[in-house]
C-alpha cells in the first residue's frame, strides 16, 4: 500500500479529474469481490478523454466514483480528485456541493434518467434550484438551455412530459440539464448507446460544441472504439477492471500497443469493409474477480507466454501509448 | 377545444359504466333476497297470530305478492326517488334509518382510513428508505397486523383500553364532535389495523421500487437533497398505485363497520345490517347493500378520475393531458 502511494505520480492540480490507482471491492474479508484495480485516469481542463472496453469492464464504476457514487457496501482505495477536491474522503455535504457545481453526469438511457411524471421544465430547474438559483431566474435559464441544445419552441417544451419526446430529444434535454450547472467536468456514460445512428452523430456533435464553448473537461465512456478515436484527445482502454492501454485518439487505430486494443479494433464492424473480416474476440469478457493471475487478458491473448502469468504488467511507454503488455512490439495493427 | 370535448366524453363514459354497475348490482341484490327460501313476513310476525287478510295486506305492502320483475321495477322506482321502502321491524322508512346512521358510520370509516393511511404509509416510507433492520421489523409488524381479524382486534382493544385501563368508552357513539371522536377511537383503530398492515406492505414495495429507479440515481448525481428526492421522485411517483389501493381499502372498511359497530355497540349502518339480517328485515338489508355498492362504485370512479392528473402517462379518452 505504501509502495503504491510513493510510486503514484502526483496528480496535476489543474486536472479536472485525477483518478490514481483506484481500487474498488464489494464485500469484506474472504468474500470480498474486487471490481477495479489500479485504475489511473486523468482529464485535463477542456480535454476530451475516452474510456472504452467491453461490457462489464468497469467503465461505469470508474466514471461514477468521480461523483462519489460507489456501489452499496463498496470500499475504495487510491485517490480520486475533482478540481482538487478529494472525492473519496469528502463528506456528504462536500459531495453534494461538488455534484451541484462542478461535475455532471449524462447516463446511457435518457428515458430512464428523467422522472416520467414531472415536466421537462421541472427537470431542468431542479438542478438550478439545488444550486440556489431563484425560481423565476431558473425558469428563464431553462428556456435558454433548451434553446442552446437545439430544442425548438422551448416555451412549450418545458411544459411537456418526457413521454412526449423522442429519445434523441430527451438526451438533448439531459445534456441541457447537465450543462445547467456549468460543470468543469462532464461524465458522459455511453450517452448515445440508446439512440439511432443519425441521432448519435447529432448528440456527439452537440456535446463537442458545448464542451468546446465552455472549456469543460469530458470523460466519454463508450464501447465504440471508432467513436472514441474520432471524438477523444486521449483514450483509455479498459479490461476486467484495469486500464490496459492509454493512447492519443489519433494513434489508436494506427498503432495499437495492447493485444486487447487490437482485438477490439478487429471486432469493430466499421473499420473493415466486408463482414468476413470481423473477428470476434475469442472467449468471453472477464470480470476482475474471475480473471487469471498476472495479465487479466492472457487467457484470451494470442501473444501470451508464461511470463504473462507472473505479475500484472506495469504500464510502460510504447510509441505514443502507455501499455500494460510485456510484448507490445508484437502487436501489429 | 378537442381536449375539453374528449375529457367530457371520457367523463360521460365513466359515469355510464358506474351506472351500469349499479344497475346490475341492484338486480342481484333484489333478486337474491327474493329468492331466499322462507317467507320474510312470517319470520317477522313470527308468533303473533294474524288473519289471512292481515298477512295478505302485509305482503302487498312489501311487494311480495307481485312477480319478481314487477316487484323489482317498483322497488327500483322507489330507489330512484330515494325511497328504499319500509323496515319490517322499525316501522319507519329505510332511507330515514340509513341517513341517521350514515353520519356515524361515515365518520368511523373516515377516521379509520386516515389512521390506516397515515400510519401505514409512514411506516412504509421509513422502512423503504432506512432498509436493513428497520425494514425487517416493519415487515413483521405488517404481516402480523394484516393477519389480525377485525373482531380479534376489537376484543383485544376493548379488553385493554376500555375494560382494563378505562381510557376509552366501551360502547356508544358519543355526542358532539369531540365526544364522537373519543367514542369512535377504539372502533376506528380496530378497523384500521388490518388496512394499516396492507398499506405498510404495499407502500413499502411501491416506495422501494421507486427508490431503485434510475431517475432517482440521476437526481442524486445532480446533488438534489435527500428530502427533495423523497418528495419529488419517490412519494410523488408512488402516488398513483397507492391511491388505487387506498380507494379499495376505504371501500372495504365500510364493510368492516358491521363487525366493529356490533362489538362496540355503535348505532351505525354496520350494526343495523347485522341486526336486520338476523331479523330478516329484507328492505333494510337491500337498502344497505345498495348503498354499499354505490359507495364502492363512487370511490373507484373518483380514483379513476384522479389518476390522469397524478400520472401524465395515463391518457384521458385517448389524449394525454
Ligand atoms: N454493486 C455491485 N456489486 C457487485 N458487482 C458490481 C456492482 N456494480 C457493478 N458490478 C460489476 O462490476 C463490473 C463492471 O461494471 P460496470 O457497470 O462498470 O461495467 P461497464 O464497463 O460500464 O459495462 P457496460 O458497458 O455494460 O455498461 C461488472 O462485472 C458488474 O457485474
Ligand atoms: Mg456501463
Amino acid at each position: 500500500m505504501l509502495m503504491d502511494k510513493e510510486t503514484t505520480a502526483r496528480p496535476d492540480e489543474r486536472d479536472v479529474l485525477g483518478i490514481s490507482r483506484l481500487g474498488l471491492a464489494v464485500g469484506s474479508g474472504e468474500r470480498a469481490t474486487p471490481l477495479l484495480a489500479g485504475v489511473t485516469v486523468r482529464v485535463g481542463r477542456g480535454e476530451t478523454v475516452g474510456l472504452v472496453g467491453e461490457s462489464g469492464s468497469g467503465k461505469s464504476l470508474t466514471a461514477r466514483t468521480a461523483l462519489g457514487m460507489l456501489p452499496p457496501g463498496a470500499r475504495a482505495t487510491g485517490r480520486v480528485t475533482v478540481s482538487g477536491v478529494d472525492v473519496l474522503a469528502a463528506g456528504r455535504r462536500t459531495l453534494r456541493d461538488l455534484r451541484r457545481t462542478r461535475v455532471s453526469m449524462i447516463f446511457q438511457d435518457p428515458r430512464a434518467s428523467i422522472n416520467p411524471v414531472r415536466r421537462i421544465g421541472d427537470y431542468l430547474t431542479e438542478g438550478l434550484r439545488a444550486r440556489g438559483v431563484p425560481a423565476r431566474a431558473a425558469a428563464g435559464q431553462a428556456l435558454d438551455l433548451l434553446d442552446r441544445v437545439g430544442i425548438r419552441d422551448p416555451r412549450a417544451a418545458v411544459r411537456r412530459y418526457p413521454h412526449q419526446f423522442s429519445g434523441g430529444m430527451l438526451q438533448r434535454v439531459v445534456i441541457a440539464g447537465a450543462l445547467s450547472t456549468e460543470p468543469e467536468l462532464l461524465l458522459a456514460d455511453e450517452p448515445t448507446t440508446a439512440l439511432d445512428v443519425t441521432t448519435q452523430a447529432e448528440v456527439v456533435g452537440l456535446l463537442r460544441n458545448l464542451q468546446r464553448d465552455h472549456g469543460t473537461g469530458m470523460l466519454f465512456v463508450t464501447h465504440d472504439l471508432d467513436l472514441a478515436a474520432a471524438v477523444c484527445d486521449r483514450v483509455y482502454v479498459m479490461y476486467a477492471g484495469r486500464i490496459v492501454e492509454e493512447a492519443p485518439g489519433a494513434s489508436l487505430f494506427a498503432a495499437p500497443a495492447h493485444p486487447y486494443t487490437k482485438a477490439l479494433l478487429e471486432a469493430s464492424p466499421s473499420v473493415h469493409g466486408d463482414k468476413a473480416a470481423i473477428k470476434a474476440i475469442a472467449g468471453r469478457p472477464r470480470s476482475l474477480a474471475e480473471s487469471p493471475s498476472g495479465c487479466s487478458f492472457r487467457d484470451r491473448c494470442p501473444l501470451a507466454g508464461d511470463d504473462c502469468a507472473e505479475r500484472v504488467p506495469a504500464h510502460r511507454p510504447h510509441g505514443a501509448s502507455a501499455t500494460a503488455c510485456l510484448r507490445p512490439e508484437q502487436v501489429m495493427p | 377545444m378537442t381536449m375539453a370535448r374528449s375529457l367530457a366524453a371520457w367523463l360521460g363514459r365513466r359515469a355510464l359504466a358506474a351506472l351500469v354497475t349499479l344497475l346490475v348490482a341492484s338486480i342481484l341484490i333484489y333478486g337474491s333476497l327474493r329468492l331466499v327460501p322462507g317467507d320474510p313476513v312470517l319470520a317477522v310476525t313470527g308468533g303473533r297470530r294474524l288473519t289471512p287478510d292481515q298477512i295478505a295486506a302485509l305482503r302487498a305492502g312489501y311487494g311480495l305478492d307481485r312477480g319478481l320483475v314487477q316487484g323489482y321495477l317498483e322497488w327500483l322506482g322507489g330507489v330512484l326517488r330515494l325511497d328504499l321502502g319500509t323496515s319490517l321491524t322499525y316501522q319507519s322508512g329505510v332511507t330515514t334509518l340509513l341517513t341517521g346512521r350514515l353520519g356515524v358510520s361515515g365518520l368511523l370509516v373516515a377516521y379509520s382510513a386516515v389512521l390506516a393511511i397515515a400510519f401505514g404509509l409512514a411506516v412504509a416510507l421509513v422502512s423503504a428508505v432506512k432498509g436493513g433492520l428497520v425494514d425487517r421489523a416493519a415487515s413483521i409488524v405488517a404481516a402480523l397486523t394484516t393477519a389480525t381479524p377485525t373482531f380479534v382486534a376489537a376484543i383485544g382493544l376493548l379488553a385493554l383500553f376500555a375494560v382494563g385501563l378505562g381510557w376509552f368508552p366501551a360502547t356508544g357513539a358519543g355526542t358532539g364532535l369531540a365526544g364522537r371522536l373519543w367514542h369512535l377511537t377504539l372502533p376506528a383503530v380496530a378497523m384500521a389495523i388490518a388496512a394499516f398492515g396492507v398499506l405498510a406492505r404495499v407502500g413499502n414495495a411501491a416506495f422501494a421500487g421507486e427508490l431503485g429507479r434510475e431517475h432517482v440515481e440521476v437526481a442524486r448525481s445532480r446533488g438534489v437533497s435527500g428530502g427533495a428526492i423523497i418528495r419529488r421522485h419517490v412519494v410523488r411517483n408512488a402516488l398513483a398505485p397507492l391511491l388505487t389501493i387506498a380507494g379499495l381499502l376505504v371501500a372495504s372498511l365500510f364493510v368492516g363497520t358491521a363487525v366493529v359497530e356490533t362489538a362496540f355497540g355503535v348505532d351505525g349502518v354496520g350494526s343495523l345490517l347485522v341486526s336486520s339480517v338476523s331479523r330478516r328485515d329484507f328492505p333494510v338489508v337491500q337498502g344497505i347493500a345498495l348503498v354499499a355498492v354505490a359507495l364502492f362504485v363512487l370511490v373507484n370512479t373518483l380514483v379513476d378520475l384522479a389518476l390522469p392528473f397524478i400520472d401524465p402517462r395515463v391518457t384521458v379518452g385517448g389524449l394525454s393531458r
